[in-house]
């Protein structure tokens, strides 16, 4: 046996298990995507056994590529991924930067920062959607309805009255709506990554040598330039963690989405994915690879975006 | 112009006093070096002047101004850390040119200034690479260079060799004095190795708990010790002190006597001792001499060879002139 026989051979039940895991859920979504396969049909009962003799070629790629929600599931996917992205990191590094440095309670404002990222998708999104967005019974609502009380006391006012009968009467968002339910998901999953991005920045930035701010202090650099030229970069690499992971979970939302209007107007492909499972395999399958493709350009994309600003 | 003066300067981290009342003026052009066991309060003190840390009282001086309250960038003064304190992500040529693009000098002139300090300090073909790319004592020169280009009115130094090896730092240090003479800018610098203020000094702070033990020349410091502090901190080996009979018989509380000015012979001499460890260096020679009487080793060095080995007897005797003698105070006395 030559040297490197042995380690290949101790490698290779691990490597075997790893592309079994990957390849047969794989193949498997291939395989249906090409077949005729619903879970119930009286009408042709042959549908109901996955089979080769079902093939429908690129029927379902088809008939998925129709579907009038596809274009709205892609739209939604990376609006829904940015928009997460984008605030988790700029709210992420704000707040690390902030409770970076040494005051009172310190520990525990850490602590309260890091709590939503322990809270359950589906309990995190019933709370935010009943609790806080809500129109009526949420926060919200009653903030509106403060105001408006508020504004509505002061038109009698005398003096200023005409100033405040000027404006006019707040109406509160319906998040469960069509046009607004996207955003409802953004807000609430930005809520709960949040402390995921602050909690990598924050030990990142503790690991930044003192020496070299005390440095550009002498060098004559203000709090921006130092933030700009030396913390930013620092932590150029954990900003490229927080956004690999980030939009690899994100991309697979489910749970709040269902939440908050059960796909109406806003559906990701995860959503379109467990609508057509429901009942046409086939569809969901081929659903899954143009998933599969979405997640792999998105990331090529994102390599490529973070290697050429952050890494330089 | 570079003339740096303290007066009364003092500071306390909480409740605990780091530096007493301290009075100090180093001169346009000096080399000073601040030396003294860890824990000394010398870089808290080379903290202090760079305005990196605040004074809790007193004045700090530069060129008769007072720059107490002045923020460090304002002082003039450039300074080098132990850690070289390199940006990572930048080139060297951008480590270099940071301070001026922050001041706002135009390109043409940072240039210059660039190319002129890479030339001086031989990092011409490294302007291109990353600090992580370069070797100890390179970063140590990017290090310097950035403080060049300023064109500060003094140099401080906090431990800058400490983490180069053995054979680089002797080559840095003579770097350095060899730029101090080039540039005749005044130059503060902290280490706790008394022989690198021993060969760079133009003027040797002494410091102990933050007292200001001793100022004066390198060869002040060794011949005419002020205390049996300095007398043990300054040279090396350190030097040999002897209490009781043989130091009252001279009038002295405490007697010290450095190991090359004692000579040693195997056969006759006013003490008689055993070899424990004898470090033949070539050049030199340490013995350690056991059960003398005097001090539990007494440690003697001897230039060239002598032909002696563990367990042999041997016999001191002290140059009659060169013995230091400190009162029970731990002053010396005349």
């Amino acid at each position: 046996m030559s040297k490197r026989t042995l380690p290949r051979l101790l490698q290779t039940p691990a490597v075997l298990l790893l592309l079994v895991w990957m390849l047969v859920p794989l193949g498997m979504t291939l395989y249906f995507s090409f077949i005729r396969y619903v879970l119930n049909s009286l009408r042709r009962p042959e549908w109901t056994t996955p089979s080769l003799s079902n093939w429908r070629g690129f029927g379902n790629y088809e008939f998925v590529l129709k579907s009038k929600d596809f274009i709205l599931a892609i739209q939604n996917s990376l609006l829904i991924v940015c928009s997460i992205l984008f605030l988790t990191v700029i709210l992420g590094v704000l707040i690390a930067v902030l409770i970076n440095r040494a005051f009172p309670g310190r520990g525990f404002v850490r602590v309260l920062l890091i709590s939503p990222f322990f809270v359950m998708p589906a309990v995190n999104a019933v709370l935010w959607i009943n609790m806080i967005l809500d129109p009526v019974l949420g926060l919200q609502g009653i903030a509106v309805g403060g105001i408006n009380d508020l504004v509505d006391g002061l038109r009698n006012a005398p003096l200023i009255g005409w100033f405040f009968s000027l404006w006019p009467e707040l109406e509160p968002i319906s998040f469960r709506a069509t046009q607004t339910s996207a955003l409802a998901v953004i807000i609430m999953v930005t809520w709960q990554w949040t402390p995921f991005a602050i909690l990598i920045f924050m030990t990142s930035l503790q690991s930044e040598d003192q020496q070299q701010k005390e440095a550009a202090v002498l060098d004559g650099a203000s709090a921006w330039s130092q933030f700009r030229f030396l913390t930013l970069p620092h932590l150029g690499r954990p900003i490229a963690i927080v956004v690999m992971i980030q939009a690899i979970f994100h991309l697979s939302l489910y749970a709040e989405i269902e939440i908050v209007s059960r796909g109406n107007g806003n559906k990701n492909l995860p959503y379109l994915i467990g609508e057509f499972a429901n009942n046409n395999i086939g569809a969901a399958s081929a659903t899954g690879i143009f998933a599969v493709i979405l997640a792999n350009i998105v990331a090529i994309f994102l390599l490529r975006m973070i290697g050429k600003t952050l890494m330089e | 112009m570079g003339r740096i003066s303290l007066e009364n300067v003092t500071k306390t981290f909480g409740t605990v006093e780091v530096i007493p009342p301290l009075n100090l003026t180093i001169e346009d052009g000096e080399f000073a070096v601040f030396v003294g066991p860890s824990g000394c309060g010398k870089s808290t003190l080379l903290r202090l002047i760079a305005g990196l840390e605040e004074t809790t009282s007193g004045r700090i001086l530069i060129d008769d101004q007072d720059m107490t309250e002045v923020p460090p960038s304002k002082r003039g003064l450039a300074m080098v850390f132990q850690s070289y304190a390199l940006y990572p992500h930048m080139t060297v040529r951008k480590n270099i040119a940071f301070p001026m693009r922050m001041a706002g000098i135009d390109e043409a002139e940072q240039e210059k200034r660039i190319n002129a300090a890479a030339a001086a300090l031989n990092l011409t073909d490294y302007l291109e690479r990353k600090p992580g790319q370069l070797s100890g004592g390179q970063r140590q020169r990017v290090a310097i260079g950035r403080a060049i280009v300023r064109d500060p009115s003094a140099f401080l130094f906090d431990e800058p060799l400490s983490n180069l090896d053995a054979a680089l730092r002797v080559g840095m240090r003579i770097e350095i004095s060899e730029m101090h003479n080039r540039m005749a800018t005044t130059m503060i610098y902290v280490t706790h190795d008394q022989v690198e203020a021993m060969t760079m000094a133009d003027k040797i702070v002494v410091l102990q708990a933050g007292v200001i033990e001793q100022v004066g020349s390198p060869l002040d410091l060794y011949h005419r010790p002020r205390n049996k502090f300095v007398a043990g901190f300054i040279g090396s080996p350190t030097m040999n002190f002897i209490t009781g009979e043989e130091a009252t018989k001279r009038g002295a509380d405490t007697i010290g006597i450095r190991p090359e000015h004692t000579e040693v012979s195997t056969t006759e001499g006013m003490w008689k001792g055993t070899v424990g460890v004898a470090e033949h260096l070539g050049s030199d020679t340490f013995i350690h001499v056991h059960d003398t009487g005097l001090a539990e080793t007494f440690t003697v060095r001897i230039s060239g060879d002598i032909a002696v080995r563990h367990g042999d007897t041997v016999y001191l005797t002290p140059q009659p002139d060169q013995i230091h003698k400190f009162g029970a105070d731990g002053l010396r006395i005349e």
